[in-house]
């Protein structure tokens, strides 16, 4: 027989978010490394609008921060943001998604018209004026705000996963053993959909991100903390283009490319190990 | 014969009711949602005529003052009131004044957005989407030339970068790098819109840049989608009895495997473009082009509820009619539908 072989996406990919993922952790180290104890937010502490050097390798900016440390520090918290707001609609995606597909009935109706209304509302004006009007947007009224569009399609797919499994014979047989509902969920479907809800999880995150990154682009993020997108807003507001300042602006790009492309080259991989069907 | 008829007009037919329904749906939660923000228009509208006119002459009778213009928005009044006549005045195709450009109102600043919004992206999508398709055709069928694996991977590399950091990375490029092409706006200020060719020259020059950005993105979407489509039917029976025959692999390829492709790939096409109205906000924002999406993200900077809540009916309504009209035509394309019939 053959060996199951990993896909080469899923490598790839799971390299990247490890690396990115390492990035976050050991981010107050690096911090350290390269700018010492400072906070890469404290303005005034380097020249202002150093090329790329040896002391600062991306640069400083016009308040006089470095651009390395500046932009890890972003990751960070677009990553935060994008995580909360991945884990609360995967979260009630699967309150109503079970609820949706393993009873079926008014809440599944519900769902289904919520998704195709939702599906046809313009989303992008809706989040802009929630980030504009909302009193202290921090990061995590950031992410429920996000979740808002995010969670009846969490609930969706899982619950179209929970329809395909309910008729499985290990759950006609926990009906047998007169098993409750509420065993069978949770002893038997959900163990089964667990790395399902993993790739979902991280669709929403990717999701969210997009959704977060769009609106700090346009100068609607969280106050007091600095996220990708927001620095490639700030860097746009301050003319590096027009200066032709591409340490200012490539970075925070590079990064969110780098997380996008992570998550979908293991999701591609996932998608081909487990589904023959696509693998040559 | 007469029953699958009877069928598909009580298809058709449950198909309006949804259709209508859900216009009807998306719309009331937007009002209402849009009326319940935390803002002050009117008070900021205000504050901007003192400063732009008279100082202090208006603050006595500041509170009639207040009452008047909530009239003339349509803002006075509980929301259930509002809402009642803003379906009446749409009836009459009025949408109200806007803030923005006070008073013109909010219909005639939408239809002058509408002809930039559907030039750069009609075009833009349609020209990903044939692109797209081609090229994912072609991938799909030679799919095991290197060159092949190289325009699928970067396809997917591609597909992941959102439409506005290919139009940063194109204007920093071409506008700041290489000084040929304009860095923003929708044609040369100095020139008055008509329909002579320096001006149309103008429009093009203007439009290259962002519907470049808009086409790297979404034909990278497109190559992927057509090419998947082509390998799954790669190893079905029909396509294996043609090379029996002998047919020409050309043959094979425009006959059997186009075919395939062309159906699922027009329905997303018209998906597409009834998303149009939903714009590209951020890379008409990074060009500074007058479309749907600039119109919208200044409208929404002072609570122009009127303009907001055109532009957003307006998409709704686009969205779903596009859907309809898919689900109304689609059947009549499929060749099982119509032999059924």
């Amino acid at each position: 027989m053959k060996q199951t072989q990993l896909d080469p996406k899923l490598i790839i990919g799971g390299i990247i978010i490890f690396f990115l993922l390492f990035l976050v952790l050991f981010q107050p180290l690096l911090n350290k490394a390269i700018i010492g104890d400072t906070n890469p937010l404290t303005v005034g502490i380097f020249p202002m609008y150093e090329p790329p050097s040896l002391r600062h390798p991306l640069g400083t900016d016009r308040f006089g921060r470095d651009i390395l440390a500046l932009t890890l520090l972003s990751l960070k918290y677009s990553l935060i943001v994008g995580a909360i707001a991945g884990a609360i609609s995967t979260i009630i995606g699967i309150i109503v998604g079970f609820s949706a597909g393993y009873k079926g009935g008014l809440i599944d109706t519900i769902l289904r018209g919520l998704t195709d209304t939702i599906l046809v509302i313009p989303s992008l004006p809706i989040l802009m004026i929630l980030s504009a009007y909302v009193k202290a947007l921090n990061i995590l009224t950031m992410a429920i705000i996000l979740t808002i569009f995010s969670w009846p399609f969490s609930a969706r797919v899982i619950r179209s996963q929970v329809m395909s499994i309910k008729n499985a014979f290990y759950v006609d047989l926990a009906k047998i053993n007169n098993m409750s509902d509420f065993e069978i969920i949770a002893l038997e479907i959900l163990p089964n959909l667990l790395p399902f809800l993993g790739v979902s999880f991280a669709g929403s995150v990717v999701g969210a991100m997009l959704a977060a990154t769009g609106l700090e682009v346009l100068g609607l993020g969280p106050s007091g903390i600095t996220t990708l997108g927001m620095m490639i807003n700030f860097a746009i507001g301050q003319g590096a283009l027009s200066m032709g300042k591409w340490n200012l602006i490539f970075p925070p790009i590079f990064m969110l490319v780098l997380v996008f492309l992570g998550v979908q080259l293991v999701n591609m991989g996932l998608e081909s190990t487990y589904n023959p069907r696509l693998r040559r | 014969m007469n029953k699958l008829k009877g069928i598909f007009k009580h298809y058709i037919v449950r198909r309006l009711v949804s259709y209508f329904f859900t216009i009807f749906l998306a719309f009331t939660l937007t009002f209402f949602f849009f009326r319940l923000v935390p803002g002050n228009p009117i008070g900021a509208f205000i504050l901007s005529m003192q400063q732009r006119y008279s100082t202090g002459v208006l603050q006595s009778s500041e509170g009639d003052i207040v009452e008047r213009y909530k009239e003339m928005f349509g803002l006075n009044g509980n929301l259930f009131t509002q809402y009642v006549r803003y379906v009446k005045n749409l009836a009459r195709g009025n949408l109200g004044p806007s803030l923005t450009a006070f008073p013109t109102p909010a219909q005639k600043l939408i239809f002058e957005s509408i002809p930039w919004t559907i030039g750069l992206l009609g075009v833009s999508v349609f020209i990903s989407w044939l692109i797209g398709l081609l090229i994912g055709v072609l991938i799909g069928w030679k799919r095991d030339l290197l060159l092949s694996k190289v325009i699928a991977g970067l396809a997917i590399f591609f597909s992941q970068i959102p439409q506005y950091f290919f139009a940063i990375f194109l204007v920093f490029i071409f506008a700041y790098v290489l000084f040929v092409l304009p860095s923003s706006g929708a044609y040369d200020a100095f020139l008055r819109p008509g329909l002579y060719l320096k001006f149309i020259a103008s429009v093009l020059r203007h439009a290259i840049l962002p519907s470049l950005s808009i086409i790297l993105a979404s034909a990278a979407g497109w190559i992927i989608s057509s090419r998947a489509l082509v390998i799954s039917i790669l190893n079905e029976d029909y396509l294996i009895f043609a090379e029996a025959k002998g047919l020409r692999p050309f043959t094979i390829l425009r006959n059997y495997v186009m075919k395939n492709v062309l159906l699922p790939q027009v329905t997303g096409l018209a998906i597409s473009l009834g998303f149009i109205m939903n714009g590209a906000y951020i890379v008409e924002w990074v060009f500074n082009y007058p479309g749907i999406g600039r119109l919208m993200t200044n409208a929404i900077g002072i609570l122009d509820f009127n303009v907001i809540q055109g532009v957003t009916l307006l998409s709704i309504i686009t969205v779903l009619t596009a859907n309809l009209i898919i689900d109304l035509i689609l059947p009549l394309l499929d060749p099982r539908v119509r032999s059924g019939q």
